[in-house]
C-alpha cells in the first residue's frame, strides 16, 4: 500500500509539474466546455415552450432547471474526457522513450496507470470543479435530499471516472495509435451517455449501448442526487450498475496490463510509436 | 494565378494520397450528432413542435431544417479553417515555410489555391453529412439556385477572410490546437449556426455581427429554407462580402510580421 502511494505521489507530482497552469487545461477544461454548454442550451431552447412540455419533460419547464441539467452533463463529461486526454498524454511516454523505463522499474503496474489517471484528473478538473460549485450555489439549482448525498454524488463521479481512466491507460499498452481515443470517445461518448439529451428521448438501442459506459450511470446518480433530491434508494439502480462496471473495468485493466506487458516483452514494441 | 493553380494541384495530390481521415471523422461526427440530437429532441421534447417565438426570431418554423443547414455550415467552416488557417503552420511543421518565404510567390494566390482545394474537398464531405441527414428523415426544401450560389460564394469569402488573420495568429503563437478549437466554439456560439443569434445577450449578438459568418448564415438560410430570390438577400450578401474582404485585408497586412516572428522563433511542434 505504501509502495502504491509513493507511486501515486510521484506521478501526481509529475502531472502537476507538466500541466498545472498550462493554457491547454484552462481552455479544454473550462472555456470550451462552457461555450459548448451555451451552444447546446440555446439550440434546445426553441423546443421548450411547446404545448404539453410539462408532461413530456418536467425539467424543461424552467430554463434554469434545463441549464442545470445540461451543466451537470457537461461537468461529468469533462471528468471523463479529462481521462481520455490523460490517456492520450500517456502515449507521449512512448514518444519520449520513458514508457519502457516505467515498466523496467519495480513500480506496481496497476498503481502506475491508476496514478497517471488520478494525477491528470486532479490537475484537469480542480478549476472547473470550483466554478461548478460556485455556479451551483449561486444559482440555487441544487435540490438535495440530505447532505450525505453530496458525498454519494461525488464518489459516483470520481471513482468510476478513475476506473475508466486506468482502463484507457492500460489499453494504450497495446496500441501505438492514440488518436482513435479522441475520435471514438469524444462525440459518440457524449451522445450515448445522455450528456446533452435526456435518456427518455433516445431509442432503446442507444440507451442499451449507453449503459455499458460508466458515464451514463454516473450522470444518472449525479442528476438524481443533486437536482431531483432523490434519496439513496432512488439512485440505487445506477449505483449498483456503477459498482459492477467498476469491478469489470478494474478486472479488465489487470488482465490487459498482464497480457500487454508479456506481449511487449516478446515484441519489444514499447518504444515504438 | 500560377501560384494558386500549383498550390491547388499539390494539395489535391497530397490529399488524394494521404487523406486525413481522423480530421474528416472529427468534423463529420459533431455535424451528424448535432442533427441527430436535434431530431431526437424535436420529437421527444418538443413533441414534434417548436415554440411560437422561434418562427419570429428565425424566420422559419422548420426547426430540423434550420439546425441541419446550420450544422452543415458549421462543418464547412471548421473544415475550411482547418485547411486554410492551418496551411502555413503545417508548412512550418513540415519544414517548408522557409522555402515558401524564398519563392517570389505572393501569399494571396497561395492561400486561394489552398482554399480552392479545401472548398472542393469540403463540399464532397458536406454531401456525406447532408446524405446522412436525409437518411435520418430530415427534409430540406429546394433552394433558389441563384441565391444559393451567391450564399455559397458568401460563405467561401467569409471563411476565407476569417482564416487569414487566424493563420497569422497561429504561426506567430506557434500553436494551432487551442486557437482552432476556441475559434470553433466562439463561431458556433456567436454566428447563429444552430440557433438564432438574437437569443444571445445583446453584447454577444453585436460581437456576432462583427464576424462575416453571421451574415453568410442569413444568406444561406434565406436561400435554402425560404428559396428567397437574390434581391431579398443583397443587403446581407454585401455585408458578408465586405466583412470577409476586410478580414482578409487585415490578415494579409499582419501576415508578413507574423511570418517574421515565426521564422525568428524557429519551428515548433
Amino acid at each position: 500500500m505504501r509502495h502504491a502511494l509513493r507511486v501515486i505521489g510521484a506521478e501526481a507530482f509529475k502531472q502537476h509539474r507538466r500541466m498545472f497552469g498550462g493554457p491547454l487545461v484552462v481552455f479544454s477544461m473550462l472555456i470550451w466546455p462552457a461555450l459548448q454548454l451555451a451552444i447546446t442550451y440555446y439550440t434546445m431552447l426553441p423546443l421548450l415552450e411547446t404545448p404539453g412540455i410539462g408532461e413530456r419533460w418536467p425539467v424543461a419547464a424552467q430554463p434554469v432547471r434545463l441549464l442545470a441539467f445540461l451543466a451537470t452533463g457537461a461537468f461529468a463529461y469533462m471528468f471523463y474526457f479529462s481521462l481520455v486526454q490523460s490517456a492520450w498524454h500517456f502515449s507521449f511516454e512512448r514518444i519520449s522513450g520513458t514508457m519502457e523505463l516505467l515498466f523496467l522499474s519495480p513500480a506496481s503496474r496497476f498503481a502506475l496507470v491508476l496514478a497517471n489517471g488520478t494525477g491528470a484528473l486532479v490537475q484537469n478538473t480542480w478549476l472547473a470543479g470550483c466554478f461548478a460549485v460556485a455556479a451551483a450555489t449561486a444559482s440555487g439549482s441544487l435540490h438535495v435530499a440530505h447532505p450525505g448525498m453530496y458525498a454519494v454524488a461525488a464518489l459516483a463521479l470520481v471513482i468510476p471516472a478513475l476506473a475508466w481512466g486506468t482502463f484507457l491507460n492500460s489499453l494504450l499498452l497495446f496500441s501505438r495509435d492514440s488518436a482513435f481515443l479522441y475520435t471514438l470517445l469524444d462525440d459518440p461518448l457524449w451522445f450515448v451517455a445522455g450528456v446533452r439529451l435526456p435518456l427518455f428521448a433516445m431509442p432503446v438501442v442507444i440507451k442499451a449501448i449507453g449503459l455499458a459506459f460508466p458515464l451514463t450511470s454516473s450522470l444518472a446518480v449525479l442528476r438524481g442526487a443533486l437536482l431531483d433530491a432523490e434519496p439513496l434508494s432512488g439512485v440505487a439502480g445506477p449505483l449498483g450498475l456503477l459498482g459492477v462496471l467498476c469491478l469489470l473495468l478494474v478486472a479488465g485493466t489487470a488482465t490487459l496490463l498482464r497480457i500487454g506487458e508479456a506481449r511487449a516483452q516478446r515484441t519489444g514494441s514499447m518504444q515504438l510509436y | 494565378m500560377v501560384t494558386a493553380w500549383a498550390t491547388l494541384k499539390r494539395n489535391w495530390l497530397v490529399t488524394r494520397r494521404a487523406y486525413p481521415w481522423s480530421y474528416f471523422i472529427g468534423t463529420l461526427g459533431p455535424g451528424i450528432f448535432t442533427v441527430v440530437v436535434a431530431l431526437l429532441s424535436y420529437r421527444a421534447i418538443g413533441g414534434g413542435r417548436v415554440s411560437a417565438w422561434f418562427g419570429a426570431s428565425s424566420g422559419t418554423s422548420d426547426y430540423l431544417g434550420y439546425v441541419t443547414v446550420g450544422a452543415a455550415a458549421l462543418m464547412f467552416t471548421t473544415r475550411m479553417v482547418l485547411w486554410v488557417a492551418k496551411a502555413q503552420i503545417t508548412e512550418q511543421r513540415e519544414g517548408t515555410l522557409e522555402s515558401q518565404m524564398l519563392t517570389p510567390a505572393m501569399r494571396l494566390p497561395y492561400l486561394l489555391g489552398v482554399a480552392a482545394q479545401a472548398f472542393i474537398t469540403s463540399i464532397l464531405e458536406l454531401c456525406c453529412l447532408l446524405g446522412t441527414a436525409l437518411l435520418l428523415g430530415v427534409r430540406l426544401p429546394v433552394p433558389d439556385p441563384v441565391s444559393f450560389a451567391a450564399a455559397i460564394l458568401a460563405a467561401f469569402v467569409a471563411v476565407f477572410g476569417l482564416s487569414i488573420p487566424i493563420s497569422a495568429i497561429m504561426i506567430s503563437a506557434g500553436e494551432a490546437h487551442i486557437t482552432q478549437n476556441t475559434l470553433f466554439c466562439v463561431v458556433g456560439l456567436l454566428c447563429g449556426f444552430t440557433f438564432p443569434a438574437a437569443l444571445l445577450p445583446a453584447p454577444l449578438t453585436f460581437l456576432g455581427e462583427l464576424l462575416p459568418a453571421t451574415a453568410a448564415m442569413r444568406v444561406l438560410r434565406a436561400a435554402t429554407l425560404h428559396a428567397a430570390p437574390i434581391q431579398q438577400v443583397t443587403g446581407d450578401l454585401l455585408i458578408c462580402l465586405a466583412l470577409g474582404c476586410l478580414y482578409a485585408a487585415v490578415g494579409l497586412l499582419v501576415l508578413p510580421h507574423a511570418e517574421r516572428r515565426a521564422i525568428t522563433r524557429g519551428a515548433s511542434a
